[in-house]
């Protein structure tokens, strides 16, 4: 069920890459600012006047998260994405003074998210239970999904971005508008990390750490997937889902990376594209 | 100004052209006035144990010690990353990997072991975890590379916990000082005087090492393959084979490095050691002080470190790192070249306007 927010997160992660070219390793920081105003809207125990209902709280989420990536793209990444190495040092270095602002903020203790919808449903037939929130993590997840997909593939200002990505040169001189069609990425990026941010911070912490799990787990799945391909990140996100899940299970959470990083090494040195990968349209 | 400078650039021009007759071959030429800022820093470093009590900040000591060890494991970093173009985010596992063995040697075999066995073994042990991750990683160009880099410090920062039966997980492992003689000599790690030139006099020489290296044909072949890697294997060069020599040569002062860290905290835990946060420091130091120059990293890892341990503490203990990571930012977005390698050109610039005007 885990495996939907994964690929939201992967997803945000890839169009970015695809797009722009750019690595941005403040997804994870995205998706910890999204949790965080969750908590800041929703608990009350922050700013005591503000407690209001949980579904307001997630769309607080996703709309502060979103900003922030947009603010990112415009005054910080915009001045420097022509230098790919001092992009990824640079959105790094934001990730860790968000990271450090977080501590400042709210103690370095993780914190606990008001859970969207309490409760679980007993599955008789397979004997399993699952709780609300993550059927609805999964349900809003494709949503989101199903709605990108109409965006990207049915209308003009979608399908610019798709066209951006396989082709800067050629989508310009189609008269799309390069800059504008980038930082609306950002901000569909934003988005997602904010919408993933609520589920990973109510299933999994709420803490100033909680950027670098996701983050290493949006990279093997871009990879595997193929850097780029939003259909190789939710394949490959369902597979390091259950491969997680499995490695958890069996041989406890100290190794919950491990295995995907296995099928990493090894999807690198079979088939370095991905499973979805195309090969890099010359500029 | 110019006129001060003239009138010391003149002396200065005469002997730093004795060095360049007989080193210049070997290290690069340099003018008076970067060859004064070389012998200055020098002096300067030598003669801290003096000059530090006098001005009344002892602490300095430690502080500098330190710096001593970020600033080989910056330079580390920088003969792979910085001169090959291939940029590696997970450079701490290497020197973490060296000291966890020590730690690991220590903790778990024999609390005795002399240094004799366990710098050897955490010098292999950077070394096998640099070509476990080259390999299969080198086959990578650019982000792609930097990304694999960046998980694989991720998934050994977990393990430090999975495993934390032997590596005590955050609380590490013990290992105590370094204690050895040299000719009836003892020389102790918990004088910090001796600590002190300890950890300086292997930076030292790795610096020479490597501008050594660096400047030979093979450093040349480092930068070739960043500017242009089809042109090198065109060449008839096989720029596998050499991107592995740098990761080889990379790993040796990064083993030392991690031991030396080892027994300069005394104890070995992921924060000090693993966490993404040293990869990125190591990183940040090299291009503060200026990527690619051996001696620019070593610059940026002394401002790091005081600048960390000394000035910002004011901001206290969270706020220190944040104004740190802010200023490194501003740094990467504004001088993307490096701090010192702008001094280094603007004296440069300044010693040869010296000896055409003056």
């Amino acid at each position: 069920m885990i495996s939907a927010v994964y690929a939201l997160i992967a997803i945000g992660f890839t169009m970015i890459f695809g797009v722009g070219g750019v690595l941005n390793l403040a997804h994870g920081a995205l998706i910890m600012i999204g949790a965080y105003s969750f908590l800041v809207v929703t608990s009350g125990s922050t700013l005591g006047i503000l407690s209001l209902p949980t579904g307001i709280g997630l769309i607080v989420a996703i709309a502060v998260a979103a900003a922030a990536s947009y603010v990112l793209y415009i005054g910080l990444v915009e001045h420097i994405e022509e230098n790919p190495v001092i992009t990824f040092l640079a959105t790094l270095v934001v990730a860790l003074i968000l990271s450090e602002l977080f501590v400042m903020g709210f103690s370095s203790s993780p914190r606990t998210l008001i859970n969207l919808v309490p409760g679980s449903i007993h599955v008789e037939q397979f004997g399993v239970r699952v709780t609300n929130i993550e059927v609805v993590g999964f349900v809003v997840s494709w949503i989101a999904i199903g709605l990108l997909w109409y965006y990207v593939t049915r209308t003009d200002e979608g399908r610019s971005i798709l066209a951006t990505s396989m082709s800067e040169r050629g989508a310009q001189l189609t008269g799309v508008d390069l800059p504008k069609i980038k930082a609306r990425t950002w901000l569909i990026a934003g988005a997602f990390a904010g919408l993933a941010g609520v589920f990973i911070g109510t299933l999994q912490s709420t803490s100033p750490i909680m950027w670098l799990d996701p983050l290493a787990l949006a990279f093997i799945i871009v990879v595997i997937g193929g850097i780029g391909s939003i259909k190789g990140s939710i394949v490959a996100a369902y597979l390091i889902g259950y491969l997680e899940t499995l490695t958890v299970e069996l041989l406890g959470a100290g190794f919950r990376g491990t295995f995907s990083l296995l099928v990493l090494v090894i999807v690198l040195l079979v088939m370095p594209q991905g499973l979805f990968g195309r090969e890099w349209v010359h500029e | 100004m110019s006129s001060d400078t003239g009138r010391l650039g003149g002396p200065l021009n005469s002997i730093a052209d004795g060095y360049n007759d007989r080193f210049g071959q070997v290290f690069g030429e340099l003018n008076g006035l970067q060859f004064a800022l070389i012998i200055g820093s020098l002096l300067v470093l030598l003669l801290v144990p003096v000059w530090a009590p006098l001005l009344g900040m002892s602490g300095l000591l430690r502080t500098l010690a330190l710096a001593s060890i970020w600033a080989i494991l910056a330079m580390g970093w920088d003969i792979q990353s910085g001169y090959t173009g291939y940029i590696s985010f997970g450079h701490a596992v290497l020197s973490g990997g060296a000291a966890y063995t020590t730690a690991l040697l220590i903790g778990n075999v024999n609390p005795d072991l002399s240094l004799a066995v366990t710098l050897p073994l955490s010098v292999l042990a950077a070394l096998t975890i640099g070509l476990v991750i080259a390999v299969p990683s080198l086959r990578l160009k650019g982000p792609y590379f930097s990304l694999v880099t960046f998980v694989a410090g991720l998934i050994f920062y977990q393990l430090t916990y999975a495993f934390s039966d032997y590596t005590g997980g955050e609380l590490g492992v013990r290992v105590g000082r370094i204690d050895f003689t040299v000719g009836g000599f003892e020389i102790t790690t918990f004088d910090p005087v001796m600590r002190y030139y300890v950890m300086l006099v292997p930076m030292l020489l790795i610096a020479v090492t490597l501008l050594y290296v660096a400047r030979s044909n093979v450093g040349m072949i480092f930068v070739a393959i960043r500017e242009n890697e089809t042109a090198v294997s065109a060449a008839g060069i096989d720029t596998t084979k050499f991107k592995i020599w740098s990761f080889v040569l990379s790993s040796i002062p990064m083993g030392i490095g991690g031991w030396l860290l080892a027994h300069f905290y005394g104890t070995v835990n992921p924060l000090n050691f693993l966490l993404v946060d040293r990869s990125i420091e190591l990183i940040a130091m090299a291009v503060v002080g200026g990527m690619s120059s051996i001696l620019g990293p070593i610059g940026g890892a002394f401002l790091v470190i005081v600048l960390r341990e000394e000035v910002l503490r004011i901001f206290g203990a969270t706020g220190r790192w944040v104004m740190l990571w802010t200023l490194i930012l501003l740094v990467l977005v504004f001088a993307r070249d490096g701090l010192f390698r702008k001094l280094w050109h603007y004296l440069g610039r300044l010693g040869s306007r010296d000896g055409g005007e003056n």
